[in-house]
């Protein structure tokens, strides 16, 4: 198959996402009083409502629709004040009624957006941007200094419940195929769940990662849900079709199943856009089917073609009043808004003139954000851009492969100590990343480990030059090639001079010093 | 004493001045069905442990001395249509799909009468899944009419309607969807109500058509079912279709109908099918109202002959959705031996409902399905409106109004077997659940012809179900209170 950058530039890619949310955040369920619990042993949280039993009823929890509320003023949404409840018939033992309970033609949130703001790295995934000046649009997209910002249309955000889970037994890995028999536990029937769908707005791979990484933010700044891509409280599926360039009639979408993490998200539509460019280029057709992306073979499998459109028979639920919104209850809700994350971007780029990539990078996951600000509460204002640094390029990485930053040894308070002895040249920034190491190795404070380790930055003019001259008294050779014009030498005077200082002389310094005498 | 066949106040007055106890009341009630119901065929279930325990409950009450402190239906023998879950009984709706289903659970309409003090006596025959006007598509056998037993005792709560007319119980609970607790009510010669939708919660009751079900009582006095309303209506958490009643039904039954407005419909009246003696009963009751000083007026309802179309689109397409979870997976009849999923889902759907469920699903599957919804479900609701406003209108001029039940008195069973025939039938009464007003029956004396109970219906505005019960009491005093079917009055059941 080609490479991505290859097939960008002849085909268009053509994104859509549906996401589902459980509101994990919840007491109960959707419907009934059974308490909302992951994990519980198999069908302890049921009832005859979520069991489906002759004659029960169901009743909407409040909370739920505050969530849903929430989630669409969140989004840009509208929210529609006079909505109903539908029914969608389908016959399968996990959906115990067999109708879920869903939203009709009118949603509660209808006609949101959100903006992505896309680095510059990732500009030529998106055709014709890296041409336009900074501030200047192209269709839903504005290039700023940095990358560029594209506003992607969400249609609509509605609210379902989510079905009991089935294990099939005595086939492989759980697969049906060859099972024996089926189990079905009914605690996760009932929870609520949001469905998000965007317009076919996204580009590229990219752009789909960072609105689902935009909307867990959102969602997780709202407290509305545990967002667990792992354990499946938020799930997206990916409809793809590619077009030619220069051409503005869709193609045939395929679905994309089965994604559990961004990684995969971003991997399975990179594949598919691939794939499709492949079959179309050798003049095949793409049949509109869902796909299932194998993330240890790394490739999408059909899972199932869909010959006719599913006919769900739905039709409004007359168990289920039409639902009244009040403007008094849609205020109530907007008022409990947190501070969401353009808003957080924004104010780290006013309050302590970060640049609006830093502010970004901060804000993306909350845990540095909320690590950043604990810093500042105590740092001086200067400190913020290394902070930002020191957090961006080091503690984010840890912090994706598991570090627990609220509770890790490197305290906000080490966190400033140590940043504010990088910012004074106590020590060099290579002695940075070891004094970080020995903090979360040791549990100590950075100021006694570069005490211990006698780390000291050496910043003494009259002791560096010592240093200097002897090894350029020690290299005349090289110091003849310097001035014979090899000026990329430099670097080996600049390491020498570090061997010598045991990599405590400031690097700094020794370059401009070096740079003197040998131009001098 | 035979203490089904007396009425609430009988049994009340009797427990209070200690003549009997209830556990009496109870072991007669259950002597009653024992020598009774072999004939009739109106209980599927009874329950004695259930009625014993309740009534031993409400003597250490009176014991305790506190009478005064149960509730309307303390000591009363109360029954319930089948499709009324009771925890520990068997809910089967009639239905072979269900025959083996005991109900974990218990409806608040069941449990608010138990909580009244009624001591349960079990559960009785419908139609299955309350689909049909004669309860012969119960699964378990028909339910005669206890007026001649070569009838049928309407339908689909048969068994509610026959119990209380052969004084095997003094209240029991029904549900109407189309008209099933007024016709057989009428056919059976009993007082029956069909509240308007909202006043009984539906929580517990199994759902045929949602927007269109709801719970009333039959008894043989317009006061005794008032007493039953009083008792299970009122707001439930657990339906919110449900409504916030808190009406005493019993007051102002005595006022009269000097001054009231009762509206007759020409399109009722003048309609094909109607026989003279149902037509004459009615003329003869409008006369009687007008005798005690109510005004008669005629009302149009020019929308009312849609009714029968609008709700053979509407209640098929909710019941084949409330009845999609009998799929044999967690409950209910299950043909085994299969390989795949659908092929149990078929045979079990196949074997376990009868031809009228079967007819009703397919129904109502084909009028949801993509295409078709368009055509038929969206007229159906805006007939639905037109419907509704007819009456609004109507009401603007009259309290209530007087109709027919049904176009005939009871039929010998088999007599109607064409489906569409039998839906024709349900033309009074259909356009009252599509609007979802309350409507009643009561007994208007004998058909000319046929010598059958013929019940006047009285149709009221969306929660003023007092104006029908104070109307209906009027009837009643000009007609006498129902009796118990003649060729079961006499029949002593010991004790």
């Amino acid at each position: 198959m080609k490479k991505i950058e290859e097939v960008l530039k002849d085909w268009e890619p053509v994104i859509g996402l549906e996401v589902h949310c459980e509101l994990t955040k919840l007491e109960t369920k959707m419907f009934c009083g059974c308490k909302l619990e992951f994990g519980a042993a198999p069908n302890t949280h049921t009832c005859p409502v979520c069991l489906g039993l002759p004659g029960a009823l169901p009743v909407p929890n409040k909370a739920a629709i505050e969530s849903i509320v929430l989630a669409g003023l969140a989004t840009n949404c509208d929210i529609e004040k006079h909505t109903m409840f539908y029914r969608k018939g389908y016959m399968y033992p996990d959906m115990a009624k067999n109708f879920q309970t869903t939203q009709g033609p009118k949603a509660f949130c209808m006609r949101g957006h959100l903006d992505l703001d896309v680095d510059e790295k990732n500009i030529n995934e998106r055709y014709g941007v890296a041409e336009l000046a900074p501030g200047e649009t192209f269709e839903n997209v504005t290039r700023t200094e940095d990358g560029y910002t594209a506003k992607v249309g969400i249609t609509r955000i509605h609210m379902e419940e989510d079905a009991g889970k089935m294990i099939h037994v005595g086939g492989a890995e759980g697969r049906i195929e060859g099972a024996t028999h089926s189990l079905v536990d009914y605690n996760r029937a009932g929870t609520p769940l949001i469905e998000l769908v965007t317009e076919p707005d996204l580009r590229s791979p990219e752009e789909a990662r960072l609105f689902m990484e935009k909307l867990r933010q959102i969602f997780l700044a709202l407290n509305i849900s545990d967002c667990s891509m792992e354990e499946g409280s938020i799930r997206a599926d990916g409809n793809i079709s590619l077009r030619r360039r220069g051409t503005d009639q869709l193609g045939t979408k395929t679905e994309l199943k089965n994604i559990n993490s961004f990684k995969s998200l971003h991997d399975g539509l990179l594949y598919e856009i691939c794939r499709q460019a492949e079959v179309l280029e050798e003049g095949g057709v793409i049949y509109q089917e869902t796909r299932h992306w194998d993330a240890s073979k790394k490739r999408t499998i059909v899972m199932r073609t869909k010959e006719t459109a599913d006919d769900y028979r739905m039709f409004p639920d007359p168990d289920l009043a039409p639902y009244d919104l009040s403007d008094e209850f849609i205020e109530r809700v907007r008022a409990k808004l947190p501070e969401l994350p353009d808003q957080k971007v924004k104010r780290f780029q006013e309050t302590w003139s970060l640049s609006a990539y830093d502010a970004r990078h901060l804000v993306e996951h909350r845990v540095t954000a909320n690590f950043f600000e604990a810093c500042m509460e105590t740092a001086d204002a200067k400190l913020a851009k290394p902070l930002a640094n020191l957090i961006i390029n080091d503690l984010a990485a840890m912090a994706n492969d598991g570090l627990d930053l609220s509770a890790s040894p490197l305290s906000p308070a080490r966190a400033v100590e140590l940043v504010g002895l990088l910012a004074s040249d106590a020590i060099s920034s290579k002695q940075g990343k070891q004094v970080l190491a020995a903090v979360l190795d040791e549990d100590k404070d950075p100021a006694q480990i570069v005490e211990e380790k006698g780390m000291k930055q050496v910043s003494d003019t009259g002791a560096l030059e010592a240093v200097i001259d002897k090894v350029l008294a020690d290299n005349p050779d090289k110091v003849a090639a310097y001035k014979g014009g090899k000026t990329g030498l430099l670097g080996f005077f600049v390491g020498q001079c570090m061997k010598a200082t045991r990599g405590q002389g400031n690097p700094k310094l020794i370059n401009q010093m070096l740079a003197q005498k040998l131009n001098g | 004493m035979e203490f089904g066949t007396m009425d609430i106040a009988a049994i009340r007055s009797g427990l209070a001045a200690k003549e009997f106890s209830a556990r009496e009341v109870a072991e007669q009630s259950l002597a009653r069905i024992d020598a009774v119901d072999g004939t009739v065929n109106a209980f599927l279930e009874v329950t004695p442990e259930a009625a014993l325990a309740k009534a031993d409950e409400v003597d250490a009450a009176i014991a305790a001395g506190a009478f005064d402190e149960l509730g309307p239906l303390a000591g009363v023998p109360v029954a319930f249509k089948d499709n009324m879950n009771l925890a520990g009984t068997h809910t089967a709706c009639a239905s072979h799909m269900l025959e083996n289903y005991v109900s974990p659970y218990t409806a608040t309409c069941v449990q608010r009468a138990i909580d009244a003090g009624a001591l349960p006596l079990g559960k009785l025959n419908m139609d299955e899944f309350a689909f049909g006007s004669t309860t012969e598509s119960s699964a378990f056998g028909t339910t005669k009419n206890p007026w001649d037993t070569s009838r049928v005792p309407g339908g689909s709560s048969g068994g509610s309607a026959a119990a209380v007319a052969a004084g095997m119980a003094t209240v029991t609970l029904g549900s109407d969807t189309g008209g099933s607790i007024r016709q057989p009510g009428s056919f059976c010669g009993v007082v029956a109500v069909k509240p308007t939708y909202g006043v009984v919660s539906r929580y517990g009751v199994v759902a045929f058509g949602s927007s269109l079900d709801q719970v009333g009582p039959f008894a043989r006095s317009v006061h005794d079912a008032a007493l039953a309303l009083n008792a299970i209506s009122g707001r439930d958490e657990r339906d919110c279709t449900s409504q916030d009643v808190t009406i005493d039904f019993t007051r102002g039954l005595d006022a009269g109908v000097s001054g009231m407005k009762i509206g007759i419909v020409p399109e009722f009246m003048d309609a094909a099918g109607l026989t003279s003696e149902v037509k004459h009963a009615i003329e003869g009751a409008a006369e009687k109202l007008r005798e005690m000083g109510a005004e008669i007026v005629e009302v149009e309802l020019p929308h009312v002959r849609a009714a029968i179309s609008a709700y053979y689109v509407i209640a098929p397409c909710e019941a084949f959705s409330n009845l999609s979870r009998f799929d044999s997976v967690r409950y209910g009849f299950c043909d085994p031996g299969h390989k795949s999923l659908a092929g149990q889902y078929e045979a079990s759907r196949a074997k376990g409902f009868g031809p009228e469920a079967r007819r009703r699903i397919m129904l109502g599957s084909y009028l949801l399905s993509a295409g078709v919804y368009d055509k038929y479900y969206y007229p159906a609701q805006q007939v639905r409106t037109l419907i509704t406003q007819d009456y609004e209108r109507a009401y603007e001029t009259v309290d209530c109004i007087l109709a027919p039940v049904a176009p005939q008195t009871a039929f010998a069973f088999g007599q109607i077997s064409d489906p569409a025939t039998m839906y024709a039938t349900d033309l009074y009464t259909i356009s009252i659940n599509i609007a979802g007003n309350g409507g009643m029956s009561v007994p208007v004396g004998l058909g000319e012809d046929s010598q059958m109970p013929v019940g006047a219906q009285l149709i009221a505005p969306a929660f003023h179900d007092m104006n029908m019960l104070r109307v209906a009491a009027a009837l009643e005093e000009a007609y006498g209170t129902a009796r118990v079917a003649p060729d079961f009055a006499d029949v002593k059941a010991g004790a």
